[in-house]
């Protein structure tokens, strides 16, 4: 088919050599999106049903995945358990932590087998945040290939700001596993900052307001030239919409007085607390039924119920403000990110402590993914570099573990990233050789009250008198907020380094096992991929013929235009059929014979361009 | 890709010194991080990404030295040969651990409810003057070549940025339980 495109007159020399499909993907708690460039653009993907999110929900049976996205977030009610939602939340938690969380209602976890991360215990047997994230992502993945006819070469993938070590390495893991290429991990609010400012040529300072399914983010960043700086970022990772739902369900629970709900009865209890949320974005009050009873939630109701949730956004707000050394009156533009933001009450909130109303002319639901895919093109090579540039931070702090159990900060938060900072430690004792290194995360000053992320030992240290002894230990944060620590004791070079996992992480073995998994899962629906793809390509050449025969069907000899059209019908028989092969060899077919057509229109048309008239692409590139 | 310079103020093109036109070190940091930022260089050869990634980071340690006040005024003695690392007892005029000592304890005396927030915008007020008095003292000290006068002041300065810390943990935490 390659004869059959025509570049475009004069943008041959800027044009690289070959286009690579790059996307940006939103994988959120409750929905999902993907972007890519179309038509120069760069727009988030539908699915034939014409929905942009896909619902981060994964069904599982016996056999595996049954289904991702609406189907399976439908039988949420019908089968819970085994309909894994929100598994975001779910992201570099240990067990302790899933199973006290009252959120994570009506799943049962298992530990996962030795070091390897808590699962939910579905019907496909244990299946861990990372697998069910990977499930989406692959669902993602197939949706840009299907609407483009492009393997994905690579993919920026967006986590919360406030996402923690452990959570960012699970979110790559996820994307490995689906056997995606990431570009790179960028914050949620910086992508939207992106999307949203790069369009109007804005600057200034920019406050991103993100409160999503389960995650909840506030950025400010300073615009300038196409130079975002963040300046400050905080936010909660386990706040969001799924929290408005979970409290409005207390309520219902309070007044239509029933004792207790059983797990398996959350789902379609959290389903009907949902729909009386949304109703109350637009209307006054919102009709509720659960069980035999009925009434109504009003506004006035709403806003005391989630009042507490609220201040907590507010909360964050402030003090990212406070980080950065800034007043309010200092912010030029609100923008509110996440489909939470529509609830009223949360935009009142917003208008009230910003002193100005909040851009809402963006849809908060779409903005991210689309940031992320104009990133995505920058790094892949598609789109100039010059155009913009990320500068971001890290948002929370880095520290190590020191005597009497507290933490020496050695990377603060809301530090500019990539970073690398040493610091000198000492032996403690006369004669030691070895030192035990533990590395946290947080902000508190004690170590229990941090995230551990690692331990690790520095041996060959020369023994000593105490204190003599120096240390030299190196933070090292890289782009995607990724945490790498390595120590070297001075007088003898000794080394040692560790690429920080989360300690509940999975081991290489475990990689390995869940990625041949994976394939073999995957072959099951390999096939139906091929199938599609055939298909696709097939279309695309005949649909380019045919109008390149109605534009110069002049220039064809009969022979040629028999052969073509014969071509042409066996390709359309083999396309009823399901033979993936059958149907490439006749797309190859159908492309040999319409080569010598295919040269003649090309003379033609660079003798159009030279008289300066646009000519259409013939091909089916979509940009 | 860039050239290293002797010192973080000459890296932004700055004069060395303790005042500094901030907006200048913003647009020249920006401008050198187009050029060396790890995202100019995704598809390059792994040993050019590398070197990106410690461009950057070195970029933005200069960065954030010379932006802070307090690790500004650090650097500037390090620059003279004086290593402010290690404090001395005697660096520390009495004065000076009274005044702290006073500040804390009003500090620790506040009530735990919002009526303590006029208290603690009056205390952050106040560490604030000290810290622009002191701030002042230090580029006169470090202009008349006293450089020891100036590594002490800057011990000072370095107590008083705890204190600020100190009260923005206190509000923090009265926030969280207050209404507002």
């Amino acid at each position: 088919m390659s004869l059959l495109q025509i570049s475009e007159p004069g943008g041959g020399a800027a044009r690289r050599a070959v286009h690579r499909r790059a996307a940006g993907i939103d994988l959120g708690t409750t929905n999902s999106l993907v972007a890519t460039a179309v038509g120069g653009e760069v727009r988030t993907l539908a699915d034939a049903d014409g929905a942009h999110l896909l619902p981060s929900a994964v069904h599982y049976g016996a056999a595996g995945v049954l289904a991702v996205g609406a189907a399976a977030k439908a039988r949420a009610a019908a089968d819970p358990g085994n309909v894994v939602v929100s598994a975001k939340r779910a992201l570099g938690k240990s067990l302790g932590e899933l199973q006290t969380g009252g959120n994570f209602r009506p799943y049962r976890f298992d530990a996962g087998k030795g070091n390897a991360a808590p699962a939910f215990v579905t019907a496909a047997g244990p299946r861990d945040p990372v697998e069910v994230s990977a499930a989406i992502l692959r669902a993602l993945a197939r949706r840009c290939r299907e609407e483009t006819g492009e393997e994905l070469a690579g993919a920026v993938i967006t986590v919360p700001a406030y996402f923690n070590d452990a959570q960012r390495q699970q979110t790559r893991h996820a994307a490995e596993l689906a056997g995606i290429e990431v570009l790179r991990l960028l914050n949620e609010p910086t992508a939207a900052a992106v999307a949203y400012g790069l369009d109007r040529g804005e600057h200034g300072n920019i406050i991103v307001f993100d409160l999503g399914g389960g995650t909840f983010d506030v950025s400010l960043l300073s615009l300038q030239k196409g130079v975002f700086e963040v300046l400050a970022t905080g936010g909660d990772t386990a706040l969001g919409g799924d929290d408005f739902d979970q409290a409005v369900a207390d309520w219902l629970i309070a007044q239509s007085g029933a004792e207790t709900v059983a797990a398996p009865d959350w789902p379609a209890l959290l389903q009907v607390a949902n729909r009386a949320r949304e109703q109350l974005s637009d209307a006054d009050q919102a009709e509720v039924a659960w069980r035999d009873w009925r009434g109504t939630l009003d506004a006035a109701q709403f806003t005391e119920i989630v009042a507490a949730l609220v201040r907590r956004t507010i909360l964050s707000c402030r003090r990212v403000m406070r980080d950065a050394g800034m007043d309010t009156g200092a912010i030029d533009n609100v923008l509110l990110v996440g489909g939470a933001t529509r609830m009223p009450v949360i935009r009142g909130a917003v208008t009230k402590f910003f002193g100005r109303e909040p851009l809402t002319d963006i849809d908060p639901d779409r903005v991210v993914a689309m940031g992320a895919g104009i990133q995505a093109e920058v790094l892949i090579g598609n789109r100039s570099t010059g155009d913009f540039l990320l500068l971001d931070v890290n948002p929370l702090s880095l520290g190590i573990e020191t005597m009497g159990e507290l933490v020496e900060k050695i990377i603060r938060r809301n530090t500019a990233i990539p970073v690398a900072k040493s610091q000198e430690f000492t032996t403690f004792r006369d004669g030691q050789t070895a030192m035990a290194l533990h590395v946290v995360q947080g902000e508190r000053e004690l170590v229990s009250e941090c995230r551990s992320l690692a331990r690790f030992t520095l041996g060959g240290i020369p023994p000593m008198v105490a204190g003599a002894a120096k240390v030299k230990v190196t933070f090292q944060v890289d782009a995607d907020g990724l945490l790498s620590v390595s120590a070297e004791e001075a007088s003898t070079g000794s080394k040692a380094e560790v690429q920080v996992k989360p300690s509940f992480g999975l081991d290489s073995g475990q990689i390995e096992q869940m990625l041949r998994d994976s394939r073999n899962h995957a072959r099951e629906d390999m096939r139906a991929r091929a199938l599609g793809e055939a298909r696709l390509d097939a279309t695309r050449l005949m649909d380019a013929i045919k109008s390149a025969i109605e534009e110069d069907g002049a220039i064809l000899s009969a022979a040629e235009q028999d052969g073509i059209d014969q071509a042409l019908a066996e390709l359309r028989k083999a396309l009823a059929e399901e033979d993936p092969t059958r149907i490439e060899e006749l797309t190859r077919e159908l492309n040999r014979t319409s080569e010598a057509f295919a040269a003649r229109r090309m003379d033609l048309a660079v003798g159009a361009a030279l008289r300066g008239e646009s000519i259409d692409t013939l091909g089916c590139e979509a940009e | 890709m860039l050239a290293i310079a002797d010192n973080f103020f000459a890296q932004f093109a700055l004069p060395a010194g303790f005042e500094i036109d901030s907006g200048k070190l913003n647009a020249r940091y920006r401008e050198l991080q187009a050029q060396v930022h790890p995202d100019r260089f995704a598809a390059a050869g792994e040993a050019r990404r590398l070197q990106a990634i410690q461009l950057s980071s070195y970029l933005n340690e200069a960065y954030e030295t010379l932006r802070s006040p307090l690790r500004r005024a650090g650097y500037l003695l390090r620059l003279q040969g004086i290593d402010v690392e290690q404090v001395a007892q005697s660096d520390l005029a009495p004065e000076l651990l009274f005044e702290q000592m006073e500040l804390r304890e009003s500090l620790a005396e506040l009530p735990e409810n919002e009526s303590a927030f006029d208290q603690l915008d009056e205390l952050n007020r106040k560490a604030a003057n000290r810290l622009a008095e002191r701030q002042g003292q230090f580029v006169q000290a470090l202009a008349g070549n006293q450089l020891e006068e100036a590594r002490k002041l800057f011990h000072e300065l370095q107590f008083l940025h705890k204190f600020q810390m100190e009260i923005h943990k206190k509000e923090e935490s009265l926030e969280s339980v207050a209404d507002f």
